[in-house]
């Protein structure tokens, strides 16, 4: 147990993962920057916003994603960073969970805003496996939330 | 645990964000902008697709947080100055061959795309509905129509408009900037109890239908929606263009 909890404290594991983190999460802004209009669309598909309050999210969450993705990468502001993206999958998978108990089966627009033309069954299987991939992912903001805790700097606060 | 650092880090990459944001759309390309606020009607309203696994199969309204009419009013953009009763949509097909359609609507018939005979008359055909925001048609409707010279309007995005489109038909994709310049250039030139025929990628594409709302909020009583779109005008062999003009 002592083995493992060293094992994730280490600093080689938390900058790999930060690093990985960090890239899928620029990955998944970059469409969304090139086409700000389909990424409209896909929030829109998600029907959790009323219709003058798409297009807000649709400009800002991607680059929120990129700059917490940046910051990852470079190791800058990494554990506010990390928490940002936990909060992000937190809510990613709360508005899939809707739509799934719902039955509105929607292309997430993740990683791709174009529509795929895919089946209902097709996207209601993508939806549940973005949950589960997403459930992945803040394992491992877990792990840098873990890790980096033991790396923060004395607070100054009280003038300690 | 410095919370009060970590809030401020925070804000300052949610605060970098928004403003970076807020410029890129400054400058983007009027294809690539979003107007602040949308404007989207039924935005909350769900729609459940058949569980058969077809995407193009018939939805079922599951939950309308508000009517489609009644949400429409919120969305009347900037063009419309009507007011509306809220009133229950979508309505069925109407005419002859939207009857035939709704009652087989897998078949795909072969339909003849010469000009239609000098008996058709699109209005008489498709009198003006000022109680609900669009009407949806079937393949042989949209092809009479076209032959009729009845304007169509391709509710895609640019860039799919430019692939391929019907001939004739004008780009006004419900998703970009400029939407309402070009609905109120439509007022200017339609009479808005003449038909329009409004089109995007069939199956559950709804950007037609949400274009009808914002055309019917201003005051476009005659909104037509042709329910299987393009990739079934294709499919039938209709006129194509391609390119930024109609």
């Amino acid at each position: 147990m002592t083995s493992l909890r060293r094992g994730l404290r280490s600093e080689w594991l938390t900058t790999r993962v930060q690093i990985a983190l960090g890239l899928l999460f620029i990955g998944a802004a970059l469409p969304k920057l090139a086409d700000p209009p389909s990424f409209a669309h896909m929030i829109y598909n998600y029907r959790l916003l009323p219709g003058g309050l798409v297009n807000l999210p649709a400009l800002v969450l991607p680059w929120f994603e990129l700059l917490c993705g940046v910051a990852l990468v470079l190791g800058i502001w990494n554990r506010t960073a990390a928490a940002l993206l936990g909060l992000l999958l937190v809510l990613f998978v709360a508005a899939l969970g809707v739509n799934l108990a719902r039955g509105n089966a929607i292309e997430c627009g993740c990683f791709d805003v174009r529509d795929a033309g895919k089946s209902v069954t097709e996207r209601l299987h993508d939806m549940r496996m973005t949950v589960l991939r997403d459930v992945g992912l803040l394992a491992l903001v877990a792990q840098i939330l873990y890790a980096t805790q033991y790396h923060e700097p004395p607070s100054t606060e009280h003038g300690v | 645990m410095n919370v009060r650092r970590h809030l401020l880090e925070a804000a300052t990459l949610l605060l970098v964000a928004v403003v970076v944001a807020l410029v890129s759309n400054g400058l983007a390309s009027r294809e690539r902008k979003l107007k602040l606020p949308g404007d989207y009607p039924n935005a909350t309203t769900v729609t459940k697709a058949a569980p058969a696994g077809d995407s193009s199969a018939p939805e079922q309204a599951v939950k309308a947080e508000s009517s489609p009419a009644t949400a429409q009013q919120g969305s009347a953009s900037s063009a419309s100055k009507v007011n509306r009763e809220p009133t229950p949509a979508p309505a069925k097909p109407r005419g002859a061959a939207a009857a035939s359609a709704e009652s087989a609507p897998s078949r795909k018939s072969p339909v003849s795309f010469s000009p239609a005979s000098p008996a058709f008359d699109p209005v008489a055909a498709f009198p003006p509905h000022p109680d609900k925001p669009y009407v949806e048609i079937s393949g042989e409707d949209a092809a009479r129509l076209h032959a009729a010279g009845v304007p169509f309007l391709d509710a895609r995005r640019t860039s799919a408009f430019e692939e391929g489109h019907v001939a004739g038909a004008r780009p006004v994709s419900v998703w970009e900037s400029d939407v309402d310049e070009k609905v109120l250039a439509l007022i200017g030139e339609q009479d808005g109890k003449k038909p329009l025929v409004l089109y995007c990628s069939g199956g559950d594409c709804e950007d037609s239908h949400l274009l009808a709302q914002k055309l019917w909020g201003a005051g476009f009583n005659n909104n037509l929606v042709y329910r299987d779109g393009f990739p079934d005008w294709v499919r039938r062999g209709g006129a194509v263009r391609t390119g930024t003009n109609p």
